[in-house]
């Protein structure tokens, strides 16, 4: 039995239950009070600024819209056009899950890997911590994508390397099969958030463990499979979930580097979704995009939290069903 | 405990930490590019400006409350920074306005003004084409601009009628024409004699391009043509042009041509010229693209022909350096056909409904169209002047790029048609989601035949252009 259902227990035996409460209600009140005067500013905000253009895409995924003229209602036609009737929807559909089911593993165990390496404290490990980091603050932003545009063109710099080998060059960015691992590369180079995650939670780990293994005769791999991961699982659930998220609406890089060609292999979900509304002026089609995929993303993260029970160790004890 | 394990405070340190690094780096809002400065930018050419240049006259000591003017535009570098020297010459001129200026390239400058417009803060004045007028017109946020011409706010005495044509609406003036211009094959001159082939003639078919162009391959070793694809949807226009018919029906709900073997034969003509390694093919074009003008072919000297609208012959020249040669020709026509091309209004000056100084628009319109000064700093960039008296006074001081623009634009009319209607609302869902990837890039990879292609094409074209 928990603590507070013990606590309640008591204080109901002693007949002070009710009373306790009674006599607390007005400086709770107040305090309540307090705390939301404090959150205040940032609940006008979050209403203002969130939470009421989430309610208007929401009413606008219903409508076409060209933001010239008042939107027109047309009920679920841009959710019939959508599914049925866009080619290049289908197309983004097979890019984003392609590019989320590759480049979010492929990320983590980059970033899994260099975070084991970095736990074992040598020198200068704040240096490596912070450069590893920082292709993820840049990553998002224009002169890498430009600058990856350079390195995978026709002429550039992965080219001139595989020319130096004497290995014939690839059109990187043009060929339609290829187009797309120049962005999970990208990617994976941004391992720097999960991987610092993973180090505080590889740092969680009791040395103890490890060293009882050892005394019972277990080596590397032993020890990475029947302590490493089975104590990470934690951090390993959240970093998916949040690279899973942010994998659905990968955007930028897109955007950039390729614009969603060739063939629209690199039209992500995201850069779709602007495009239809910004090119052509359809914002209601696209308003209706973004709930879909929202709802996508609702069903994976639901889909990895109701399977985390399974997988999930919490030093605390197994989660209860 | 040992000492080695992150206490909780640290753990939580980091986390928190961590998340805000990862919300900073999450948080890239995808803006378009968008420079908005008043930057001081030093005069890059020195112009001999003739003695005689007109004065604008000042208006009368009166005075004026200080007006700040927004104006918008788009272009690449050159146009921005040769405008901003005409801003701040108007402002020299008219001491009490103050211009604030936005440029942006072609898609920005319209995904941000879209933008505005549903925010209610349009510029004053703004850049306009002419395949958008009528859309921004019948969205009631543009301001016919003949109160300021028949005041003479806006003078238009120097000002052909015809040149003005393009900028009508329902009979009423929204847009002041800033140049005349038309689509062009752009040739090297100097890789044409080093190949000693003969430069074209003005009625040149697709036929000859294309004998021209594998000769270019064959003596020189460089593309014949590279920059915009040769299934761009201007060439796409200019062939059903050529055979007399326009893409689009008068009202706009389908397609207007009936002959597909015209594009089919010009794909075809495409997949043979990419096969043979003459032109870039499609994929190396893709990788290229939007790499601005360093990475255009014709500038870098890989190839020897390229198209593009008659006025961005400036840049580009610019780009390739002075020492190189360039002419311009029309773009080819089909055997036996009409000529491709037509004289375009470039672009216009626009004053928008939620202006807050609309007569200062126009006093800027004015000072644009017939301001000699300006237009010398211009060196019409934007395409040729509509003013006759700005268009003589500017032989004096054209540059070899003008010349042959200019040239060209006094030989186009005597050998064109007349400009087609302006594009109906859903050209740019045709444009961006049938005709590139469902057509031109399919064939162009190779997993579609052009018979097939145009099918496909038509269907999904008039789809979407009946229910607009």
């Amino acid at each position: 039995m928990s603590d507070t259902t013990r606590e309640w227990l008591l204080r109901k035996a002693r007949g002070k239950a009710r009373p306790v409460l009674k006599r607390r209600s007005r400086i709770t009140r107040q305090n309540n009070l307090m705390g939301y005067l404090f959150l205040s500013p940032w609940l006008i905000g979050f209403f203002i600024f969130t939470l009421l253009p989430i309610v208007a895409s929401l009413v606008l995924a219903f409508t076409e819209y060209d933001i010239f003229s008042p939107p027109t209602w047309v009920a679920l036609d841009n959710f019939r056009k959508m599914l049925f009737q866009d080619n290049r929807y289908w197309r983004s559909v097979r890019a984003t899950f392609y590019y989320v089911f590759t480049a979010v593993p492929l990320r983590l165990l980059v970033a899994l890997g260099v975070a084991m390496l970095l736990n074992r404290g040598r020198r200068l490990v704040g240096v490596y911590r912070a450069a590893y980091y920082a292709p993820s603050i840049v990553g998002g932003s224009v002169a890498i994508a430009v600058m990856w545009r350079q390195i995978f063109g026709v002429d550039g710099l992965v080219n001139y390397a595989l020319g130096a080998l004497r290995i014939p060059g690839v059109n990187w960015l043009g060929d339609p099969r290829t187009a797309i691992w120049t962005l999970i590369t990208l990617a994976a180079w941004q391992f720097g958030s999960p991987m610092l995650i993973f180090l505080a939670g590889l740092k969680q780990i009791p040395v103890e463990l490890y060293e009882s293994a050892s005394i019972d005769g277990a080596g590397g791999w032993a020890k990475f499979v029947g302590i490493t991961l089975p104590m990470l699982t934690p951090v390993i659930l959240f970093n998916l979930v949040m690279q899973i998220i942010a994998g659905f609406m990968a955007f930028t890089q897109a955007y950039l580097v390729t614009a969603g060609r060739p063939l629209d292999t690199t039209n992500f979900y995201a850069l779709y979704l602007y495009l239809r509304a910004f090119e052509t002026h359809e914002m209601g089609y696209s308003s209706a995009m973004a709930w879909v995929l929202l709802l996508v993303i609702a069903f994976f993260t639901a889909l990895v939290f109701r399977s985390s029970s399974y997988w999930v160790y919490y030093e605390s004890g197994r989660v209860e069903e | 405990m040992n000492s080695k394990r992150l206490s909780r405070r640290d753990f939580l340190r980091i986390s928190a930490l961590t998340a805000a690094g990862a919300a900073l780096a999450g948080c890239t809002t995808p803006t378009p590019q968008v420079i908005r400065e008043t930057v001081e930018v030093p005069v890059k050419e020195t112009v001999e400006v003739p003695v005689e240049v007109v004065v604008e006259v000042t208006p009368t000591i009166e005075e004026k409350e200080p007006v700040e003017l927004r104006i918008a535009w788009w272009g690449n570098q050159t146009r921005h920074t040769r405008t901003i020297q005409v801003i701040k010459m108007f402002e020299e001129t008219y001491p009490w306005i103050a211009v604030t200026y936005e440029f942006a390239t072609w898609d920005d400058h319209w995904t941000r003004l879209a933008t505005q417009a549903a925010g209610g803060n349009l510029p004053d004045v703004m850049q306009h084409d002419y395949a958008r007028l009528s859309e921004w017109v019948g969205n009631n946020l543009l301001i016919p601009l003949d109160e300021y011409v028949d005041s003479g706010a806006i003078d238009l005495s120097n000002v052909p009628d015809e040149t003005l044509g393009g900028g009508r609406v329902d009979g009423k003036l929204y847009g002041m024409n800033l140049g005349v211009n038309a689509l062009c094959m752009v040739l090297d001159t100097d890789a044409f004699a080093k190949a000693g082939i003969e430069l074209p003639a003005q009625d040149w078919t697709w036929a000859d391009f294309e004998a021209i162009a594998v000769q270019i391959k064959d003596k020189l070793d460089i593309w014949g043509y590279g920059g915009n694809s040769l299934a761009h949807d201007q060439i796409w226009r200019s062939v059903v042009l050529s055979n007399g018919e326009w893409i689009y029906t008068p009202d706009g709900k389908a397609l207007g041509y009936t002959d597909d073997q015209v594009l089919v034969d010009h794909m075809n003509m495409i997949l043979r010229l990419q096969e043979a390694g003459v032109i870039e093919p499609r994929d190396e074009e893709v990788a290229r693209a939007s790499l601005g003008q360093q990475g255009d072919p014709l500038v870098a000297g890989k190839a020897a022909m390229g198209f593009m609208w008659s006025n961005q012959l400036a840049s580009t020249w610019t780009a390739a350096g002075a020492e190189r040669h360039f002419k311009l020709v029309q773009i080819p026509r089909l055997a036996g056909g009409l000529s491709a091309i037509y004289v375009k209004p470039s672009m216009f000056f626009s004053i928008t409904a939620q202006a807050k100084h609309p007569d200062e628009g126009a006093m800027f319109i004015n000072f644009f169209t017939n301001s000699v000064a300006a237009n010398h700093v211009l060196l019409a960039e934007r395409g040729v002047p509509v003013s006759t008296v700005v268009g003589e006074s500017m032989q004096a001081v054209l540059t070899p790029d003008q010349i042959e623009m200019f040239n060209y634009m006094a030989m186009v009319p005597s050998d064109c048609q007349p400009v087609p209607p302006p594009d109906p609302v859903g050209e740019a869902n045709v444009r961006n989601n049938v005709y590139y990837p469902e057509f031109v890039d399919p064939v162009l990879y190779g997993l579609t035949t052009p018979e097939e292609g145009v099918v496909v094409l038509r269907e999904l074209a008039d789809e979407i252009l009946a229910a607009s």
